[in-house]
């Protein structure tokens, strides 16, 4: 876990800390940090964010889900849910809402620091997002031709974004709607402290680890301010298993449990042999 | 001899009998009329008795016709008496004339009723062997009654009719003044004998009565009768026993002492033991405690309800609350239905407000049947007047015992669980929601979908708790009806107090805590599915809904003892169109709805392998601490219920039976 928020003085991206969402070059710093152990098999990579209440009823209400799933009527007439983030200088707003607006537009890096080379390490950005919801629920405009352009006609973009919805990504299977980055933003969170997937860092070959142990160094295009409302930044590096991350909470619990119904089968037993005995001579007293 | 013949006619003439004609076109049944056998009919069952007797010793009753009374007589020979007046019974008085002319011309004044009522008015006739006669019958427990009669010249029958008129006619006070009128007209009689009526006991009322005061039930018995007949029926139906040492508040004893003194020797004899006593063990059965039977006439009820000037009257009332709860049964004799109201009343509003119940069959039980928490008429002989306005009618005395001790017993288990359960499930389903609030800034931001929110009481939790309620049965029906003592369990309201109550919503509170911090910790900070994609707080608030649906379930399936297939079906129903439900809800992209959140939510968080854990961890920690509680208190402190329960088998299906119980509407006519 690295935070980069950058409150203190002594990290490197104070100097971003107060930038605004848009200024035209973006603030960009580093910073350095090593892995103890080498990451064996798949590495993800997460950003995390504290203290932003995506559970707000407000916030997770807004949205239009039929604007997203591709309806070419609420394209230009979305939601009300969606106020005050619905038009903008009388032109609808795509994607509109609240969820959309504050999409998290940082942009992270890493490289393997090997005898003062930086090794850029190949991040994956395809397979973050549920494949449901990237193939089912979040759908383009349809429309002749595949020039997204030509299909956002008549909307514009979200307030505080720096590009259209339709400039996300150069590839056409993550751009508009269906962008994979946009799709994990819009899964709102449950807790005010989550991480959502940002990249995967996958295995070349069965014989080196993912990740070895060593210097990395991040390099962070900070365009997303949190310091207004008290929020961190983090990037969090994990390995993942069948039962997911690292989670002391079930192991313990169910260690607790067990040791706790054991417990008292044994107690239960005493008793039941001592007072048991006497109920099946017992008669109903009067 | 004259008034041998006298008292035959007068039984033959003195009562509000009707005569019903069968008017059957069978050959057979106009045979057996000439045979005069008849059919009487009438609201008091004594005097349909009593004109039957009459007929078996050859004085018939044939019919009331253009105002003349015909009666048969020995020797075949049609009498005829016009029917001048009728001085109706009522039940202050305690007494009824009919004023009859014979065919001869001699107006006759016949009187009938109680003992009490005619021998102060007697001045002629065998009183003291009639006296005693009486009495001997009234121990033997029979009904017994006097009659009485007076010869009236024609001056006095004009005048007699003249006050009878004036008063009839009264637009004011007309009762007041008919009773003036009547204790005017009705003096001066001559005693013309006695008669005795049996009044068997319903069957096996002894036994429900012994069931009853087993079920801890403190059974008084209120009546119109006097004190001996009454005495004797109480031996006879087991409400005082052999030994049980019986206490009398009645007239005869408060007029040698006053009644301060009678109240306060009585209440220092009965308090003697009371220390010792505690109200669990009351069941007088057991021979070495002293057993107390209290009986008290109306009279003596009448002054202690008195309200006196120096408004002492209150120590009264409790100093006789106070002796009627240290005896195992009451017995209220030569009680006015109002008095017996009256009873019931001061019953009501004693110290620890009993539940009372009133169980009658004539039309004089009525305003006790109408006072108590609970009336019962019971469909007999005199009449439908009780049922009618009782809450409950059944036809026999012996059908309350399974009533009370059954069905009774059932539908209070029933109805406590379902009250229990239903706060309790509704604690656990919104007792998370509240918890949330602390996380999502107290933006009331539901922890479901509002899908899950709407069908979670109608659909998912409502079927098994319904079916609990219909057809429960904790202990089996016959051992219910062989071991009263077990009535006792649900005494006083036992199940709904406080501490049940608050038991209930602490495990509600405690179950809800640990679905949500359990799902909490789960997600916290970590990422549950093997492919490292995030959780939202939907599938969040689905986790926490699936844990609760289960364990809301299987408690209700832990408290079941009584296992047939519609439990079964309903229970694991349940849980099974819940899964589908959200299969179902989660699994399309449905058109009418504006928002598409919870699409396939449902499937992803089952596609998590800590989700699972999680889920089957949480319900097992929720319900462990109700499983632990049930088996320690079963073991350590069992109640008489629970000791049957273990010897009963468990979880083997049972035959369904759903037993209804209709309330009288008043409406209904006969």
């Amino acid at each position: 876990q690295i935070d980069y928020t950058g409150t203190e003085p002594s990290s490197p991206c104070n100097k971003c800390l107060n930038v605004s969402w848009d200024s035209p070059t973006p603030c960009t710093c580093t910073i350095n940090f090593t892995l103890e152990h080498s990451f064996e098999s798949n590495v993800f990579m997460y950003y995390g964010l504290s203290n932003f209440y995506q559970n707000h009823r407000r916030y997770v209400k807004s949205r239009d889900d039929s604007q997203l799933n591709g309806d070419n009527s609420s394209l230009l007439n979305p939601s009300k849910e969606c106020e005050p983030y619905r038009t903008n200088e009388d032109k609808p707003i795509a994607p509109c809402g609240a969820i959309a607006n504050s999409m998290f537009n940082d942009t992270l890096e890493l490289y393997r620091i090997d005898n003062d080379t930086r090794i850029p390490i190949t991040l994956i950005k395809k397979g973050i997002a549920w494949w449901t919801d990237k193939n089912v629920k979040f759908r383009n405009p349809t429309g002749d031709g595949n020039n997204l352009t030509a299909l956002f006609q008549g909307t514009t973009k979200p307030v505080n974004w720096r590009k259209p919805v339709y400039m996300l990504d150069s590839e056409a299977d993550n751009n508009g709607f269906i962008n994979e980055d946009f799709i994990v933003w819009m899964r709102t969170a449950a807790l005010p402290t989550f991480r959502k997937l940002y990249r995967l860092i996958e295995r070349k070959d069965n014989l080196a680890p993912t990740l070895q142990a060593g210097k990395y160094s991040l390099d962070i295009a900070y365009n997303y301010p949190v310091h207004s409302f008290d929020g961190r930044k983090r990037m969090i590096l994990s390995t993942i298993s069948w039962m997911g991350g690292k989670n002391p909470f079930l192991g313990i619990a169910y260690i607790t449990v067990g040791s706790i119904c054991f417990f008292l089968g044994v107690v239960l037993l005493i008793i039941h042999h001592k007072y048991g005995n006497r109920n099946t001579s017992a008669d109903i007293p009067n | 001899q004259e008034r041998e013949e006298l008292f035959f006619r007068a039984l033959c003439l003195c009562h509000t009998v009707q005569v019903k004609d069968d008017d059957s076109v069978d050959g057979l049944k106009k045979n057996r009329l000439s045979r005069r056998s008849c059919i009487y009919i009438s609201s008091s069952p004594d005097e349909v008795a009593l004109v039957e007797g009459i007929q078996r010793l050859g004085y018939t009753y044939l019919r009331l016709k253009d105002n003349f009374m015909e009666i048969l007589n020995r020797e075949n020979n049609i009498e005829k008496f016009e029917l001048l007046e009728v001085l109706s019974f009522d039940s202050v008085r305690r007494r009824m004339s009919v004023i009859v002319k014979s065919s001869t011309g001699d107006i006759f004044l016949f009187c009938k009723g109680a003992d009490s009522s005619i021998f102060p008015r007697v001045k002629e006739g065998k009183i003291d062997q009639i006296r005693s006669r009486v009495e001997r019958n009234a121990v033997e427990g029979l009904r017994t009654l006097c009659v009485a009669y007076k010869k009236l010249t024609a001056e006095e029958y004009s005048k007699a009719q003249k006050l009878l008129q004036n008063a009839k006619l009264a637009l004011q006070d007309r009762e007041k003044k008919l009773a003036e009128v009547y204790e005017k007209i009705e003096r001066d009689f001559i005693l013309l004998g006695a008669t005795a009526v049996e009044d068997r006991l319903q069957e096996k009322a002894a036994d429900t009565i012994e069931a009853l005061q087993k079920a801890g039930i403190k059974v008084w018995v209120l009546t119109g009768d006097k004190m001996e007949t009454a005495a004797a029926t109480c031996y006879a139906c087991k409400l005082f026993r052999r030994n049980t040492q019986i206490l009398e508040l009645t007239t005869k004893k408060i007029e040698e002492q006053s009644l301060h003194d009678v109240l306060f020797d009585l209440s220092k004899t009965v308090l003697r033991h009371s220390g010792s006593l505690t109200r669990d063990t009351f069941s007088g059965l057991s021979t070495d405690m002293q057993d107390y039977g209290l009986i008290i006439d109306g009279a003596a009820l009448s002054l202690i309800m008195k309200p006196r000037q120096d408004g002492s009257s209150g120590n009264y009332r409790e100093l006789f609350l106070e002796i009627c709860r240290n005896c195992s049964a009451v017995l209220c004799c030569r009680m006015a239905p109002l008095q017996k109201a009256q009873i019931v009343k001061l019953i009501k509003l004693s110290k620890e407000h009993p539940i009372t119940l009133a169980i009658g069959d004539g039309a004089n039980d009525v305003s006790m049947i109408l006072e108590a928490h609970v009336g019962i008429g019971i469909i007999g002989k005199e009449g439908r007047q009780a049922a009618r306005n009782s809450d409950y009618a059944i036809p026999k005395f012996k059908h309350l015992k399974k009533m009370l001790l059954v069905h009774g017993h059932f539908y209070y288990v029933r109805i406590s669980e379902l009250v229990q359960y239903f706060f309790y499930k509704n604690v656990c389903f919104i007792f998370p929601q509240f918890l949330y609030q602390f996380f999502c800034g107290f933006s009331q931001q539901t922890l479901y979908d509002t899908a899950y929110l709407t069908l979670y009481n109608i659909s998912f939790t409502s079927l098994p708790i319904l079916l609990y309620g219909l057809m429960e049965q904790h202990v089996s029906a016959d051992t219910l009806k062989r071991e009263p003592s077990l009535y006792r369990d649900v005494a006083k309201n036992a199940l709904l107090r406080w501490r049940a109550f608050i038991y209930w919503t602490f495990l509600g509170v405690f179950d809800a805590v640990v679905f949500f911090f359990g799902a909490y910790f789960l997600f916290e900070n970590t990422i549950v599915t093997s492919n490292g994609q995030m959780f939202g707080n939907w599938t969040f608030g689905t986790l926490v809904f699936t844990v609760l649906v289960f364990t809301v379930t299987l408690k209700l399936a832990l408290d079941t003892h009584y296992w047939t297939w519609i439990n079964h079906f309903m229970i694991w129903g349940s849980l099974v169109f819940y899964i589908i439900f959200s299969l179902l809800w989660g699994g399309i992209i449905w058109p009418f709805l504006n928002y598409q959140r919870m699409y396939y939510v449902f499937m992803q968080m089952l596609s998590s392998g800590p989700a699972w854990l999680g889920i089957i961890l949480l319900i097992t920690v929720s319900l462990l601490p109700d499983v632990i509680k049930k088996v320690l208190c079963r073991q350590l402190w069992p109640t008489a219920t629970e000791r049957i329960q273990t010897k009963h088998q468990c979880l083997s299906v049972e035959q369904s039976t759903i037993f209804m119980l209709s309330q009288t509407s008043s409406s209904l006519s006969f």
